[in-house]
């Protein structure tokens, strides 16, 4: 009976969700939920990433232009109108959702390496007029969001536990979506868009829109990351809200987690900022490139050795031990 | 004002050549491996950095450099076809795409922890010089790294129309399977045009050297170009690519000069875009996709 009830992926979920939950309590350095929130953050964009790139495979290496939509509404909002930010972040979500309409129009012509290549080119198009107009939005100085102490209603907070949980609630909203999507019909089209185009046109998969909404999905998705990255460090430039760096992060722990899977880009988060955390204790901060080279080999090896990503690993290990009976363990590889 | 238009046209041609042999070897590896190469870019880096610390340890002349540089570059990219590239080929877009881009973030970022993020220049004799053609300007060492990579431009095309091997290439960027059966060996074939592009970007990269400064994310810039001009010249095609480098320099070029300092990449963005909405297949129709 007990091994019956351990077995059960809800009960890890659930225990997941109950650790991370009274993670903040346990732990109270700021330098350590500095980093959890980081996980969390990135884990959340990968999700928003992972459901595009993922599911239906269009590889995206333009997710900054959605996540600087998101942080230049809200804030703009905030400062311009003093609009409270949690009205911000549902409008950033919307102007990623309605800009990710031509920008999939125009990129959904190519494919493959192609898309990706136009994608980084509109999140740079977009950086770059964020740049040059500066009365619109502050132009390269960027600008400081005003402090306003501990006001809830304002997304702003004394305590980092507070910003965890902003960012706890994003990922599993994610999650939620992403579970819900990938049980319904579009979870299968999306699948099959990812597998086979042409073969998914030919079964009757209207893919051009099958893509068009998935797209505004993540690219909404994103949007939210931003607005909530922006608030967090109290300010925005372009290079913050657009960095390339974003775009490739998104990509990089879905990858290396495991693309087109529901937990893959918590999992790659997760290793990738722990190495990062890791990589500053030894070296300190002073030296820029080596988070990024050590990321990139961690990339080049996962692509070469396990390029279904490491949740594979995990998922292996979990029916070995869960399924001692290997004939039931073999059914279940097959169902999987 | 038709003067500064014509010195603008000068100026982004001249520097188009060089983008055209960033072009061409992004171009030949799609066209015959079927892989789009990220790194680009950061093998125009290492060009530089060899002719930087060559001039700068030994005095060599970065013109000279080209014959250390570019076979250089020939041997890492034999070795990253056959090491690298070749165990992605059956994998589809998507581990390829990551794996020449986990590339290009490696050499940027090791190259920013061994060269720091320094701006190295190299001064000739030539590095000032420049002459007038009536009211026109010409930069020296400009003229020299246009005509030299229009040179190696024109000894490619020999290369794939006259030779055995050349033709195989062109054999294989056609169609792989029939071009095996006629007895093409494609393990060797993609070693040589991978090699081969690796060369150009080693080429550009010291054809630079005298007035452009080298640093770590360098390539960026020239990939950009590069990515952008194949797109225009359709994909896999080299005369298209060589023909829309050129335009993308004048256009950059013009950008500068019209609409404002940083506006380049701007421009060249929106040329990408536009091409993207009205020609997917790019100007010279063929094959897209």
């Amino acid at each position: 009976m007990k091994s019956a009830f351990l077995t059960r992926p809800r009960f890890w979920v659930a225990a997941l969700a109950a650790a991370a939950v009274v993670l903040p309590l346990v732990v109270s350095d700021p330098f350590a939920l500095d980093i959890f929130i980081r996980v969390l953050l990135f884990a959340f964009i990968g999700v928003a990433w992972n459901l595009i790139g993922g599911y239906a495979k269009q590889l995206s290496l333009g997710h900054a232009a959605y996540f600087g939509l998101g942080a230049y509404t809200s804030t703009i909002l905030l400062i311009r109108f003093g609009i409270s930010p949690w009205i911000g972040i549902i409008a950033g979500g919307v102007v990623a959702m309605l800009a990710s309409l031509p920008i999939g129009a125009l990129c959904f012509r190519l494919r493959g390496p192609y898309f990706a290549i136009a994608t980084i080119a509109t999140a740079q198009v977009l950086m770059l007029l964020f740049l040059k107009f500066r009365d619109f939005a502050w132009g390269a100085e960027g600008t400081t969001l005003p402090n306003l102490g501990d006001a809830p209603l304002m997304m702003q907070f004394e305590s980092k536990a507070a910003y965890y949980y902003v960012a706890l609630a994003l990922l599993a909203l994610g999650l939620t979506i992403t579970y819900r999507i990938e049980r319904s019909w579009m979870g299968f089209y999306l699948v099959a868009v990812g597998e086979d185009e042409d073969a998914a046109e030919a079964v009757g998969v209207d893919t051009t829109k099958i893509k068009r909404h998935i797209y505004a999905i993540s690219a909404f998705l994103t949007a939210l990351g931003g607005t909530f990255y922006v608030e967090y460090i109290y300010f925005i430039d372009p290079n913050t809200a657009f960095n390339f760096n974003i775009s490739v992060e998104a990509a990089l722990v879905s990858i290396v987690g495991g693309i087109g899977t529901l937990w893959g880009p918590l999992v790659g988060t997760m290793l990738l900022e722990a190495t990062s955390a890791l990589l500053q204790s030894w070296f300190g901060s002073g030296h820029g490139g080596v988070q990024l080279s050590v990321y990139s080999l961690i990339l080049i090896a996962v692509i070469l050795w396990r390029p279904n990503g490491l949740i594979r690993l995990f998922t292996d290990l979990y029916r070995r031990f869960a399924y001692r009976d290997p004939a039931r363990a073999k059914e279940v590889a097959l169902d999987g | 004002m038709l003067e500064v238009l014509a010195q603008a046209v000068i100026n982004g041609l001249l520097i188009g050549g060089v983008y055209a042999l960033v072009s061409i070897g992004v171009t030949l590896i799609f066209g015959v491996v079927k892989i789009v190469n990220f790194a680009q870019g950061e093998f125009v880096m290492i060009g530089m950095y060899i002719s930087f610390f060559l001039a700068n340890s030994f005095g060599v002349d970065p013109l000279l450099s080209l014959l250390i540089s570019m076979p250089t570059l020939f041997a890492i990219g034999v070795l990253l076809q056959h090491f690298l590239i070749r165990r992605v080929l059956a994998l589809g877009d998507m581990p390829q795409i990551f794996l020449t881009f986990a590339l290009s973030l490696l050499l940027m970022n090791v190259a920013l922890l061994l060269f720091t993020a320094n701006y190295r220049t190299v001064q000739t004799a030539y590095s000032e010089m420049s002459f007038h053609i009536g009211p026109l300007y010409f930069a020296v060492a400009k003229v020299i790294a246009f005509v030299i990579a229009m040179l190696l431009s024109a000894i490619l095309y020999l290369f794939l129309h006259g030779t055995d091997l050349g033709k195989a290439m062109r054999a294989a960027a056609q169609n792989r399977e029939v071009a095996m059966l006629m007895g093409i060996n494609p393990d060797r074939v993609f070693c040589v045009a991978v090699g081969v592009a690796l060369a150009l970007a080693g080429a550009a990269g010291s054809l630079l050297m005298p007035f452009y400064p080298a640093y770590p994310l360098v390539g960026q810039v020239f990939v950009l170009m590069a990515f952008v001009a194949v797109v225009l010249g359709t994909l896999g095609n080299i005369t298209g690519a060589l023909i829309a480098s050129l335009m993308m320099g004048v256009a950059e070029s013009l950008g500068v000069q019209f609409v404002g300092a940083d506006s380049g990449l701007i421009v060249v963005f929106v040329m990408l875009l536009l091409t993207l909405a009205l020609r997917p297949n790019g100007l010279f129709g063929g094959w897209a996709r």
